[in-house]
């Protein structure tokens, strides 16, 4: 284990200053430093604010020394994608139209990081309004992957999956309405976690589709992503679509061995073109699986297409709908290929939009009966490792809806059905870019997606991999 | 399902209330053309009872079963 906290896991800090082994300002130092250090490469933080940070960080040692530990995030410094409320901070939510925006509410899921005692490191950059799978911005420029400065990290949580793969802040929060926490984690090679719809709160959360939109982690480990599901998780008040109910034992679930447990593997759609070296890496994923105990079987699912379908047409219409005043008032101030978008979902007429409604039960029972057999199901998160800035960079030009179905495909239809789906750093390309799979489960079970990750994060060291600045 | 027709998209953007160009209508007809051909076999084949509220029952009784 290193000793520079900021290369330490979550969990690892967490303990560490709560075993006084260091402090919260030692741990917030050396994430800022890093921050100097990376944050020109990258543009991954939309604010950094160093001293408020070390204020707080003060704070939390203060306190500590008092006897008083606030939660099992005591002091840990955080960032997170600028699109979750924190009363009196800007949010921007990656756009020109909320630029100078000061929200007066804090957001449920960062509430409760803030109880358990995280420090507020600034905020982190993403695609405008969440809308676009490849970290473009064309208001505050694109977030680069440290793995590769000319490669993109994956969107919307762009700047959420580099500054967690540069080691900037010990996890951060994403979203994922249509793959943008997979995606970023898959480019950026870090652990992402979309959630169950219905499992943490989104009150005080940007919306972008009230039927798609999840909160999750972006973390350096399964173990992490854990920990703060389990504090983010249950029902609020002010979400009614938040589930109530006791929760699992997240850390524990991540503790226990995947033997006997049963994975199914798809017989299409998502073996289907495929660069060879994801698809390499997703035979080895399946052999460390199998070493670890698991039973692999193919499984045979229904028409993956007309789900993604379903998706785009949830989406467009929601989106649409949210921002159609700044549509009619602001169309000036969005970028050109959110803009594109946006407007698809005034095209899409209601019926249309209600029958993809109308489907998602029939469609979500038919997959969980295809799944019946099965824990999980592993799928590649694209099937590409990060394409080039330049060549990805496609704004609203004709083909630009081609090059976006093309990077979402395998990550929509889990959207679409509401599913968890936990996204995994599986290997690397030749060229040194990383790659990543995603464990899809039934709904609500998100403890067996962090099982049989773990499981597969302790036979492996992908994930503990950290991007040289070059 | 049929696409929308860029004809027809201009004149549902203008209903909407958001008004788009000739050329955007017809590049909105291209982005969204895959959609509509990808649900066309779902479209029109719905049962008569069924609302949007089934994928809440389907989900919770995905998370009783796992309870």
């Amino acid at each position: 284990m290193s000793t520079e906290p900021a290369l330490m896991s979550l969990t690892a800090v967490a303990n560490a200053i709560a075993q006084k082994r260091f402090s919260s300002r030692e741990a917030t130092q050396s994430c800022l430093e890093r921050i100097a250090q990376w944050q020109p490469r990258l543009n991954a933080f939309m604010a950094i604010e160093a001293d408020a940070a070390l204020a707080a960080a003060d704070a939390a040692d203060a306190l500590f020394a008092k006897g008083n530990l606030s939660g099992a995030l005591h002091g840990v410094p955080m960032a997170h994608k600028d699109m979750y409320y924190d009363a009196g901070k800007v949010v921007t939510c990656g756009s020109k139209i909320r630029r100078d925006f000061v929200a007066t509410t804090t957001s449920t899921a960062l509430q409760r990081l803030k109880d358990a005692g995280t420090v507020r490191l600034g905020s982190l950059q993403m695609v405008e309004f969440a809308y676009g799978p490849t970290g473009h911005n064309s208001h505050y420029g694109p977030v680069h992957n440290p793995w590769g400065l000319d490669h993109i990290t994956g969107g919307s949580s762009s700047g959420s999956g580099a500054a967690v793969a540069a080691r900037l802040t010990f996890a951060a929060l994403g979203s994922d309405t249509g793959g943008s926490i997979r995606m970023p984690a898959h480019f950026c090679g870090v652990t992402g976690l979309k959630t169950t719809v219905g499992r943490i709160s989104r009150a005080g959360a940007m919306p972008l589709s009230q039927s798609l939109d999840t909160v999750g982690p972006l973390a350096r480990s399964v173990e992490d992503c854990a920990l703060l599901l389990g504090l983010m998780a249950g029902a609020d008040p002010d979400d009614p679509t938040a589930v109530a109910g006791p929760l699992p034992d997240y850390a524990a679930a991540a503790r226990e061995s995947i033997k006997g447990l049963t994975i199914g593997v798809p017989t299409a759609f998502y073996v289907d073109d495929l660069d060879p070296e994801v698809a390499a890496i997703l035979d080895e994923t399946i052999a460390v699986l199998k070493r670890e105990g698991a039973n692999t079987v193919q499984v045979e699912l229904p028409d993956q297409r007309q789900l993604t379908a379903a998706c785009q047409l949830v989406l467009a219409v929601e989106a649409a709908a949210f921002h159609k005043r700044w549509l009619i008032e602001r169309p000036q101030d969005y970028g050109p290929q959110v803009l594109m978008r946006l407007q698809n979902g005034l095209a899409i007429p209601g019926v249309s939009y209600l029958e993809a409604m109308r489907w998602r039960g029939p469609a979500l029972a038919a997959h969980l009966a295809a799944v019946a057999g099965v824990d999980a199901v592993i799928a590649p998160v694209a099937p590409v490792a990060a394409p080039t800035i330049a060549e990805s960079d496609v704004g609203n030009s004709p083909d630009a809806e081609a090059v976006i179905q093309r990077l979402t495909r395998f990550t929509r239809p889990v959207n679409y059905l509401g599913l968890p789906s936990l996204s995994i750093p599986t290997g690397f390309t030749r060229g040194g870019l990383p790659v990543g799979m995603q464990l899809v489960g039934r709904s609500f079970d998100e403890a067996m997606l962090l099982r049989i990750g773990a499981a597969f994060q302790r036979a492996t060291d992908f994930h503990d991999r950290v991007p040289k600045p070059a | 399902m049929t696409r929308p027709s860029p004809k027809a998209i201009h004149a549902m953007a203008d209903v909407a209330g958001v008004p788009v160009s000739a050329e955007v209508a017809t590049r909105i007809a291209n982005s969204i053309g895959p959609a509509f051909e990808g649900f066309a076999a779902v479209a029109g084949t719905l049962p008569f009872d069924l609302e949007p509220a089934t994928f809440l029952v389907v989900q919770a009784a995905a998370r009783s079963k796992k309870a």
